[in-house]
């Protein structure tokens, strides 16, 4: 019995020893150094992305013979698109500089072009956790909805099809003062800013020589997020808005924006080719929602009003020009109308949703078939005017660590006359392989 | 803490003096878990010969009155505090914390991110995302049931679900941005086994993200060891593996380990290891919209 005893506890220990073993293994495999967490003053960031893209064209819209009307592309033409998206930062104490640099080189038809913008560069000084001074080059991002913000009114518009995209922002003074409260009002944060447009500074902002103020006070009143917001200055007409976002229930959030524009000037065409003008005050706003099902489908659906926007005669009246102008550019060879035609579809012709209803569906399945980090999604942007639409399927893959592969293809729905229909292109097939360093 | 045992050693002589009564009573009204519960950590669960007696009305309608004053109250203060003792344990009331998750597949193939946390009080917290670089920069904030995820590149925080992940595998928003158990939860009932408790607890409102939890936590160090996240319909959604109790310092003695599985996620499994859990104190500015891009101003 006493043998016995020694014998047990070595068999123990030895069978005990594959056990410790793994267990340090598991130690060892799931480790945690504190140099991962180590903060360092400066910080360099950013992503590189190819982008090849196949454009399927349609020869018989309008806006393909005004791109196209001296060159012959054959059915499709292709892109070659390359990004990198460099994030830098220098702390010290209470001061922060904040850099984002993106250099984009295409190959498109029309050959190489490449081209660097500083997206963002600012100095950013925070004397209290309550209060941010922020100067320079920055993007507010006003607004709630996902695809449209009619009360951004100091961003660049962002494209409906690539909300999530990074855009530039314009040189700017701005500051936070932030409160927080007990009971129904929970925060109170007011924003001001002054964004100055000279030449060479915002000018693509509008009128130049002008000062310009805009402010944003945002409450979490009851559970929703209110934020009033107002432009003034010379460089643009004075503009109200509001905006607001809450959860309904746990899986159901609602939005809107409201904005008010004074005085605004809209260059329109009519039916004889003339450019007209009127100016009037308008109302420009969006609803949407965000639910997501038990089994983590997510829906995004928004309503957008665009009183800024055209009037389906408005538009085919455009459509119809460019048709004239082509037509006379194969009688005469001369492209005077074509390139009067250009003008215009720069400015609010050329917006990615130039009319004035929209519907905007999103339908994403987190990770279907228990495929971690694979989310296919079908986008649509219906104009409800004309109406006609557009339908983008999307899959999605983060398996890799910092690499996100993403295949979207979409297609154009629309009769002659319409927006998606006068497009240059049927469908586009466009492969994006992100890596973040 | 006198004052606890004050009130339970009455409460327990109050029990024995209405034991019968109370037992009659309780046949009569269907009394539920929470009463048997009661009686069984009182040590007072009537036996069956004691079916037989007989108890005057007036007795009985005394005995109700007695145990609807002293019961609810008590109960609740028993099973609350024993949650809130647990809550205290895991973490200071405000505080700071850096968490690694690694999401591991059935092949083996890991995914890892690294989370700077810093809380407030029952209903704040935000945590922003310092790796990978994919994710570098992202910050969730909640308070109280209002949640919202800010994206650098998107520039402006939108409002998240707690049931949404925002980094895909078995964790959800839920458990990154945990509040208190007791913030968040009811005891609905809490038994004794061995060196365990075992606590039933029940969602204070339909915005939690799960219904139903059945905690298991060691009774010497008040500390759970297991958590299992149900559905309303008591379907098993998650289980939480609490590992490896370490010193943090400053009187925090926790388990740095988390793991969990999901049968929804079959062979997948989701660990988190905590380090650098500092008591601090944070103005209430720092939980609000405005300040989420600047949440790595608090790291020092």
């Amino acid at each position: 019995m006493n043998r016995a005893i020694p014998s047990i506890l070595l068999w123990g220990l030895i069978l005990s020893l594959p056990g410790l073993g793994r267990s340090a293994d598991e130690k060892e495999e799931y480790k945690f150094d504190a140099s991962e967490i180590e903060k360092k003053p400066y910080h360099l960031g950013g992503y590189g992305e190819f982008r090849p893209v196949v454009n399927g064209l349609d020869h018989d819209a309008a806006l393909y013979k005004l791109r196209f009307y001296n060159r012959d592309e054959g059915k499709t033409t292709e892109e070659y698109n390359f990004k990198l998206l460099i994030d830098g930062s220098y702390e010290k104490d209470n001061a922060r500089f904040f850099l984002r640099l993106s250099y984009d080189l295409n190959n498109t038809y029309l050959g190489w072009k490449d081209d660097v913008t500083p997206y963002e560069a600012f100095l950013s000084l925070k004397p209290s956790h309550s209060l941010t001074l922020d100067g320079g080059k920055k993007v507010a991002k006003w607004g709630k909805g996902y695809a449209w913000n009619p009360v951004a009114f100091i961003d660049r518009p962002k494209d409906p099809d690539e909300p999530d995209l990074a855009l530039e922002g314009y040189w700017v003074l701005s500051a936070d003062w932030i409160r927080s409260f007990s009971g129904p009002l929970k925060t109170l944060s007011f924003t001001p800013v002054f964004l100055p447009v000279f030449d060479g500074i915002n000018d693509d902002f509008g009128k130049t020589g002008q000062a310009n103020i805009a402010a944003k006070l945002y409450l979490l009143l009851y559970d929703t997020d209110i934020d009033f917001i107002v432009f003034t200055g010379g460089s643009r007409t004075t503009r109200y808005g509001v905006d607001f976002s809450r959860n309904i229930t746990p899986n159901l959030e609602i939005h809107g924006e409201f904005a008010y524009i004074e005085d605004f000037q809209k260059r329109y065409m009519d039916a004889g080719g003339n450019i007209l003008s009127s100016t009037y005050d308008t109302a420009s706003y969006l609803l949407g929602l965000r639910y997501l099902t038990e089994r983590e489908t997510t829906y995004i659906l928004e309503y957008y009003r665009n009183g800024t926007g055209y009037t389906e005669d408005e538009l085919q009246n455009f459509y119809q020009f460019i048709d004239r102008a082509y037509d006379q550019y194969l009688a005469t060879g001369s492209s005077a109308f074509l390139g009067r035609a250009q003008n215009l579809s720069q400015g609010n012709y050329g917006r990615p949703n130039p009319m004035r209803d929209y519907l905007y569906l999103r339908v994403s399945q987190k990770e279907p078939f228990d495929i971690l980090y694979f989310t296919p999604a079908l986008t649509t942007i219906i104009n409800l005017d004309d109406p006609s639409f557009s339908i983008a399927p999307e899959v999605v893959y983060t398996g890799i660590t910092n690499l996100e592969l993403r295949f979207k293809a979409t297609f154009l729905v629309g009769g002659e006359g319409t927006e998606f229909g006068e497009k240059p292109n049927d469908y586009r097939l466009e492969f994006r392989a992100r890596y973040y360093f | 803490m006198a004052g606890d045992y004050r009130r339970r050693f009455t409460f327990n002589f109050l029990l024995k003096l209405i034991n019968p009564a109370l037992w009659a009573g309780n046949q009569w009204l269907g009394f539920q878990r929470g009463a048997a519960s009661l009686w069984s950590r009182a040590g007072l669960m009537p036996r069956p010969r004691m079916r037989a007696c007989k108890v005057a009305e007036g007795h009985l309608a005394a005995s109700l009155l007695i145990v609807l004053v002293f019961a609810a109250p008590a109960f609740a203060l028993d099973g609350t505090q024993l949650l809130k003792q647990i809550d205290r344990n895991l973490n200071p009331e405000s505080f700071e914390m850096y968490r690694k998750l690694i999401n591991v597949e059935p092949d083996g193939r890991k995914k890892e991110f690294v989370l700077f946390s810093v809380k407030k009080g029952l209903d704040k917290i935000a945590a922003l995302f310092l790796e990978p670089a994919s994710e570098r920069g992202r910050s969730t904030l909640r308070v109280g049931e209002n949640m919202w995820l800010y994206i650098p590149n998107v520039g402006k925080p939108i409002r998240i679900t707690s049931l949404q992940s925002v980094i895909g595998g078995v964790f959800n928003n839920s458990d990154i941005l945990q509040l208190d158990y007791a913030a968040e939860y009811d005891v609905v009932n809490v038994d004794e086994t061995g060196n365990e408790y075992f606590l039933q607890l029940k969602a204070k409102s339909k915005t939690v993200a799960y219904d139903q939890l059945k905690m298991w936590a060691d009774k010497n160090k008040k500390l759970p060891t297991k958590i299992e996240c149900r559905t309303e319909a008591d379907m098993l959604i998650k289980t939480l593996y609490f590992k490896q109790v370490k010193d943090f310092g400053g009187g925090t003695v926790r388990p740095s380990y988390l793991e969990t599985d999901s049968p929804l996620y079959k062979d997948y499994k989701s660990v988190m290891i905590f380090a650098k859990i500092q008591k601090k104190d944070f103005k209430d500015e720092v939980f609000t919209l405005t300040f989420m891009p600047n949440i790595d101003s608090l790291r020092k």
